[in-house]
């Protein structure tokens, strides 16, 4: 067993609770599948020393105060988890809204080898072994969810929240997952989000992370005629790796990403999305955008994947990266996976630098070099969260990305 | 409606027209492979003790390797115990010149249309011809000795030019490269040498034309490709197969190496046996083809047009290491009935202001599938670094697959990469067009791939892109309808 397993691994802390079975499912494929090496197609680009050097603690958690959190941009209801434990009452939320555990019979049931896979599901299969608390949440009517996950200084353990949002036939859901850590441990969360007949949601992730390896895994399955938008600004973290994966279920159902991640000094963000076409008249589109500086590593793995006979499926991926710094790398990946005849799909990839002679052109114009060069980043940083549909948390996020720039 | 489509079914089999059997007495060694069976094919070859040691270290790097499993390919298990590694028409002696060779031999690529006689002087072009393990003759050789260019088979280069076979063999493509590069160091048997001395441009097209002939056999050649600074060489090969029900394995190895300000042009025509519509039979093509360009201002060009073998797994490569050197790909990748193809290149970036180009074409039909894979990466001292990418998918049919898998890694801030790729089907609008001025849906279809493909078959040599556009024609008959 590595050394990873031997401090990740929860044998000794299994508890016995209804979920029992699931998590012995999650221990046993985590057991033969292992954790991924730079041999794992899927973490080729992303080595876990920075994981296997710490000794993270499973028990007790450093408890204390929760961290505090900043002040949102709109109003709603709140969902805060502190070291992975969800902070607010679950009778208290706003009507419309239902939090509850998960119904541990449908977790059995769930088939999660074709979800997660083998050793590159490996997180994903810890997750399912280790977390404390399953939640679900049902949305119905119109809402503004506010979900946010801190640690504090003291953090060194590993956690792994896990939360299903579903989002019931014609509700309309705005979701803002901001997440921040401190401390040196891991968070390791799972979201599954269910958009059902003629729901709407649009979904801002803003990540800002620090010393804690953050590890996510976002599955979005979206059914007929419902919409999923979401803009991810990651800003970042000592080691960061997000999985989104959206499922277009159903015909007419439409899916966008948009993605921003402005990286610097010693960060490594790994970011792999996949857009799946289970059927066919369906749509979607991707846009990914990173600016690297300092000795940053940036991942991006975009993959365009359509079923057979997925008629008329249209999907299109572009991503575009700057390398800012003599030291910062990218490596970049968008694929195509196609088994049906009548669909267009296209992927665009490019890498570069700020342009000289729009540099040139600032400059000639009055502006200092950090002025010009600040401009033209933001220009081109800027666009992927222009995407967002809510003003309040566009423009909050657009000073967020200028503090960042 | 039924007699259309009886007609098609039977062009269908028979549209591989290169898959009849010579019969020729072959001199074939045991199958199975171990040290001794290396032994025996260098001792066949009558090679000097350092090549022997070269192979056997290579053998054993092989045992200690497992098949790669990382492409999107579906491979059965291939038994390399039960190959037959040898296999050579039997004749005394290599024939010293084209009227010693068994005119059976002759008969075979006359058939297949390779100028190897007296339409050799028409053609102009200089043609080695590969029966299973050996070379069988070589054409314009003393025209070429005038000219300083060395053009002959790898075992009489080991014979006649051991020092620069010595200096050059193994250095792009090492023995512990990967599984079949191993596999092939060990067994190889003939392939060409070439060797354009300084500041000489190749006064002809050089040729290589491959033919599998005998049973349970397998081809294992080597081509080594060394242009001098200042030289320039265009180089073909094409290759082909009986049809039989069983698999075959063709596992080579391409090296090449330009020197300062050299230009070698590789074109691959490739035509192995792609199995019948039920997916029995075929040739497995596992090869490993790299090209380096070792000196400031060099270039190397692959052009490739892939329409047989049941299995393709193929990444013609350029490592840029000379500053300011170029690296380009040219592919065309049809696959039709149950045909895996999984080919691309890999463009490495090592030396500044070089630049890359890749276009790939992948065309799938019937239930096959197609990918293209592919690595541009770039160092971080190679500064100003200029690659582009194209690739596009064409989808022919309901049960077939596109798939595109690009690697893109930038370690150079000024470096500029661009990468675009599409997926898309014959658009229902341009065949309406073609069919409304006379012409059926297959010359129509033809027509479209055709012009699909342009870009890469105006790289090829005028004499390869008429056969390469007639090959795809052949290939696609039948996907439509």
């Amino acid at each position: 067993m590595s050394a990873l397993a031997q401090t990740l691994m929860p044998e000794a802390q299994a508890c016995a609770d209804d979920y029992e079975a699931t998590r012995k499912v999650g221990l046993q494929r985590l057991m033969q599948h292992g954790f991924p090496d730079q041999k794992t197609e899927a973490w080729k680009y992303t080595p876990l020393r920075v994981l296997e050097q710490r000794e993270t603690q499973t028990e007790p958690r450093t408890m204390g105060e929760p961290a505090a959190l900043p002040a949102w941009p709109v109003a709603g209801t709140l969902l805060h988890f502190d070291h992975g434990i969800l902070q607010c009452d679950p009778g208290e939320l706003a009507e419309g809204l239902t939090l509850m555990p998960a119904d541990p019979k449908a977790l059995e049931q769930r088939d999660f080898d074709a979800l997660y896979g083998g050793r590159e599901g490996a997180f994903s299969w810890l997750n399912l072994a280790r977390f404390d608390h399953a939640w679900h949440l049902q949305v119905s009517g119109e809402h503004t969810v506010i979900m946010a996950t801190t640690t504090t200084d003291a953090f060194s353990a590993d956690v792994h929240p896990r939360i299903r949002i579903e989002v019931l036939p014609g509700a309309r859901l705005t979701l803002l997952q901001d997440q921040t850590d401190a401390g040196q441990g891991l968070v390791n969360m799972n979201c599954e989000i269910d958009v059902a007949e003629g729901a709407q949601v649009e979904h801002v992730l803003c990540c800002k992370n620090h010393e804690s390896v953050w590890v996510q895994r976002t599955d979005v399955d979206i059914h007929k005629a419902a919409e999923y938008r979401v803009v991810a600004f990651d800003r970042g973290g000592r080691l960061t790796r997000h999985d989104l994966t959206m499922r277009l279920r159903e015909g007419t159902a439409h899916g966008e990403i948009d993605g921003l991640v402005v990286m610097d000094g010693h960060q490594h963000v790994d970011w792999h999305t996949e857009i799946v076409h289970c059927t066919g008249h369906t749509n979607s589109r991707e846009a990914f955008r990173m600016l690297a500086g300092g000795t940053s590593v940036g991942v991006f793995n975009g993959r365009i994947h359509i079923f057979p006979d997925a008629d008329d499926s249209h999907s299109d991926l572009n991503t575009a990266n700057l390398l800012l710094s003599d030291q910062a790398r990218v490596n970049i990946k968008p694929e195509l996976e196609i088994y049906s005849e009548e669909v267009t799909a296209s992927h665009g990839a490019t890498i570069g630098q700020l342009d000289d002679r729009s540099l040139f052109y600032m400059r000639s114009r009055g502006l200092s070099e950090a002025e010009s060069l600040a401009l033209l980043k933001y220009g081109f940083a800027a666009e992927p969260l222009m995407q967002i549909q809510t003003p309040a948390i566009r423009d909050w996020a657009l000073e967020q990305l200028k503090e960042a720039l | 409606m039924s007699e259309t489509v009886e007609k098609i079914e039977s062009r269908l089999q028979q549209r591989y027209t290169a898959g009849f059997t010579t019969d020729i007495e072959s001199d074939m060694i045991r199958p199975g492979l171990d040290e001794e069976i290396v032994a025996m094919i260098s001792a066949k070859k009558n090679e000097p003790e350092w090549l022997l040691e070269w192979r056997l270290k290579a053998y054993r790097h092989w045992l200690t390797m497992k098949a790669p499993n990382w492409a999107h390919l579906d491979v059965p298990a291939v038994d390399f115990q039960a190959i037959h590694y040898y296999a050579s028409p039997k004749q005394k002696n290599r024939p010293k010149s084209l009227d010693e060779v068994d005119p059976k031999l002759l008969e075979t690529f006359d058939k297949l249309g390779v100028p190897l006689h007296e339409r050799a002087r028409l053609a102009g072009v200089a043609v080695d011809a590969v029966f299973d393990s050996v070379s069988v003759g070589t054409t314009f050789q003393k025209e070429l000795e005038e000219a300083g260019v060395i053009f002959c088979p790898m075992s009489e280069a080991v014979q006649k030019h051991p020092d620069l076979v010595r200096q050059y063999l193994g250095t792009v493509v090492p023995h512990t490269d990967n599984f079949f590069a191993a596999l092939n160091s060990a067994v190889f048997s003939d392939g060409s040498f070439v060797y354009v001395p300084k500041d000489t441009v190749c006064p002809m097209e050089l040729s290589t034309y491959f033919r599998i002939n005998a049973r349970d056999t397998g081809q294992f050649e080597r081509t080594l490709i060394v242009a001098e600074p200042g030289s320039k060489v265009s180089y073909l090969e094409g290759c082909t197969a009986p049809m039989r029900d069983e698999n075959q394995l063709h596992a080579a190895v391409v090296e090449l190496v330009a020197l300062e300000q050299a230009q070698i042009k590789y074109s691959t025509v490739q035509n192995w046996y792609p199995g019948d519509e039920n997916g029995k039979g075929g040739i497995y093509n596992f090869v490993t083809k790299r090209g380096d360009c070792r000196g400031d201002d060099s270039r190397i060009s692959w052009t490739q047009v892939e329409t047989g073998s049941a299995i393709t797994w193929k990444y013609p490569s350029c490592i840029m290491r000379g500053d300011r050197s170029a690296g380009e790909f040219y592919s065309v990748a049809l696959t039709h009935n149950h045909q895996q193809a999984d080919t691309g290149t890999k463009m490495i970036h090592l030396g500044k202001d070089s630049t890359s180009k890749i276009i790939s074409k992948g065309i799938s039909a019937g239930k096959s599938n197609n990918s293209y894979r592919g690595l541009v990466r770039v160092a971080k001292k190679a500064d100003n670094v200029r690659n582009y990418t194209q690739c596009d998918s064409l989808l022919i049919g309901k049960t077939c697959g596109a798939h595109t898998f690009p690697y893109i890694e930038s370690a150079n801030a000024g470096a500029k990469i661009e990468h675009e790729a599409t997926t898309s089907r014959i658009g229902e609008d341009q065949l309406f067009y073609c069919r409304s001025r006379g012409l059926d849906e297959e010359e129509a279809v033809a027509l479209i791939v055709d012009g699909f493909c342009k870009e890469v078959f105006k790289e090829l040599p005028m004499e390869f892109a008429v056969e390469a556009k007639a090959l795809l024609e052949i290939s696609l008959e039948g996907s439509v309808g």
